[in-house]
């Protein structure tokens, strides 16, 4: 597995808001992360981040990693798209993406590959000289995941990135996310919106009250009942074509 | 050949900018330094001790106080790590009587009666660390480095999910700053050839933040508009007489009603120095 997560326990002063979630992702999967506002999703991802103080172990191939050390975590290869985009709003377009590329070392291949971007992404070559923090909220979020894909993760961590969009942009995000697997990228997604989620990630993780309750093959926890009626209002993944992967 | 009297201003000009510089240096960051008059002491009372009493050039005494007063900025920078905005400003505020009432009560460098004996410099040598150290920061403001510190400035969460370190950036900041105050302060001794605790207590420090503030908080030569404003506006006032420093009050106030973000800004700053590129 890629990255192993065992026991992770994450408190903010006395109250604890996971409590000892085990999970694991393989190289090239889409693994999501469901349940409800306050089941600890937002919280196990930034503790894998490096963002958080933690309990417990997360391995990223074997190499166990260090709580609070977010900068030493994006250099192993997690990237993490934070909850809101975590743009540089007071910063141009092109000195977001530039941040993106500072981790690296190899800085021909870095310039090569923000070239690149704004081939996959000509809106951001379009604004490249205006501020961040004019752009919608998908032009943002595009920005937030060209950034983090600049540093060349092997995990992205992908958190709430629908939240906020129009249903047109956020259908452009989980098939953006979908595509990144052609990448040969890793993923764990965040998302309330359940039935795109589950449309596109390989396997899923049900969390309730900081504990997985469930977890599975994305499609076989889509037909699962509860959780059909809970997130999916109870209109059945299987009856639509499957999307993304 | 300028008037002594133009001479003095120019000199005073200088070293505000220095010290204006030194609180933009650490503003730039997000840190708001209310202390730094207290750097500026550390570098006089240091860097006159050592041309006074142990005989070194002003040069080498004014690089060893920078190194000294930089490692005190360091210092003073973890803690403030913790602390932002108001609650930093008011720590760095008690930083700075702290270093006050040191000089005041410290006898060797003559306590309350002040410290003398340094030999005057040139108003030319003075503009030759200003406008050096001046050029240095514009030059670092189109660096990688400016970048790290603009984006810690931003959003600091934001900033470390890009790989930045920001607490080194914030502590680095408070070492530099307090380098450059501490030049500030050891040509301000040299100059006046003449120290007393009272020389860098809170209003310096104040002065030195109004003009970062009016010159502009936003571009480095903002330093440098703001020094001279503050230099020459209450000389040119002089025909009020009695009431020149309220007017001078006055005009602050709606400078800063007018430019909220201070005269000179990025935009307008990139505008002058294009023109000047293209004619």
């Amino acid at each position: 597995m890629m990255l192993s997560v065992r026991g992770l326990t994450v408190s903010y002063g006395p109250i604890g808001a996971v409590h000892g979630i085990d999970l694991e992702i393989g190289a090239g999967e889409i693994v999501a992360l469901i349940g409800a506002n306050g089941a600890g999703k937002t919280t196990t991802v930034k503790a894998i981040a490096g963002l958080l103080p933690f309990g417990g172990s997360v391995t990223l191939d074997g190499t166990p990693l260090r709580p609070g050390a977010a900068e030493r975590n994006l250099r192993a290869g997690i990237a993490l798209v934070p909850e809101g985009r975590g743009i540089l709003g007071r910063m141009t377009v092109e000195e977001n993406l530039l941040m993106g590329t500072y981790c690296r070392t190899d800085r021909r291949a870095a310039a090569a590959d923000l070239a690149g971007m704004y081939d996959r992404f000509p809106i951001l070559a379009d604004r490249r000289a205006g501020l961040a923090s004019l752009l919608s909220g998908g032009e943002q979020q595009m920005l937030a995941i060209a950034r983090a894909l600049l540093s060349r993760p092997r995990l992205l961590l992908l958190d709430e990135p629908s939240l906020g969009l129009a249903p047109k942009m956020a259908s452009f995000v989980f098939e953006l996310v979908a595509s990144l697997r052609a990448d040969g990228l890793t993923v764990l997604l965040v998302e309330q919106k359940a039935r795109h989620t589950l449309k596109i990630a390989d396997r899923a993780y049900l969390l309730e009250l900081g504990r997985v309750v469930t977890s599975g093959p994305a499609r076989a926890l889509a037909d699962d009942p509860v959780i059909s009626q809970t997130f999916l209002g109870g209109r059945p993944l299987a009856a639509e074509a499957p999307s993304g992967g | 050949m300028i008037s002594t009297y133009h001479a003095a201003l120019l000199a005073d000009s200088g070293i505000l900018m220095l010290g204006a510089l030194s609180v933009y240096i650490i503003l730039a960051t997000g840190q708001l330094s209310l202390g730094n008059a207290g750097f500026m002491g550390i570098g006089a009372y240091l860097a006159s001790y050592l041309t006074v009493e142990a005989g070194l050039p002003l040069t080498l005494a004014l690089v060893l106080s920078a190194l000294a007063a930089g490692m005190v900025g360091i210092v003073i920078g973890f803690p403030a790590l913790r602390l932002r905005g108001i609650y930093l400003a008011m720590a760095t505020l008690g930083f700075g009587e702290m270093v006050r009432s040191f000089f005041l009560n410290f006898e060797p460098m003559g306590g309350a009666g002040g410290f003398s004996g340094m030999v005057h410099v040139s108003v030319g040598y003075i503009w030759l660390w200003a406008g050096g150290i001046l050029v240095l920061v514009t030059l670092l403001e189109r660096s990688r480095l400016w970048l790290e510190i603009r984006a810690t400035h931003d959003d600091e969460t934001a900033a470390s999910l890009v790989g930045l370190n920001t607490t080194a950036t914030k502590i680095g900041a408070f070492g530099f700053g307090a380098a450059v105050a501490a030049v500030a302060g050891g040509l301000f001794a040299h100059h006046h050839v003449y120290i007393e605790p009272a020389n860098f207590g809170f209003d310096r420090s104040i002065e030195l933040v109004l003009a970062v503030i009016l010159g502009g908080s936003t571009v480095a030569p903002g330093a440098l508009v703001g020094a001279v404003l503050l230099v020459l506006l209450p000389e040119t006032l002089r025909f009020l007489a009695d009431w020149r420093l309220a007017a001078f009050g006055t005009l602050l106030v709606l400078v800063l009603l007018v430019r909220r973000q201070g005269i000179l800004d990025r935009g307008l700053f990139r505008a002058l120095t294009f023109r000047r590129q293209a004619s």
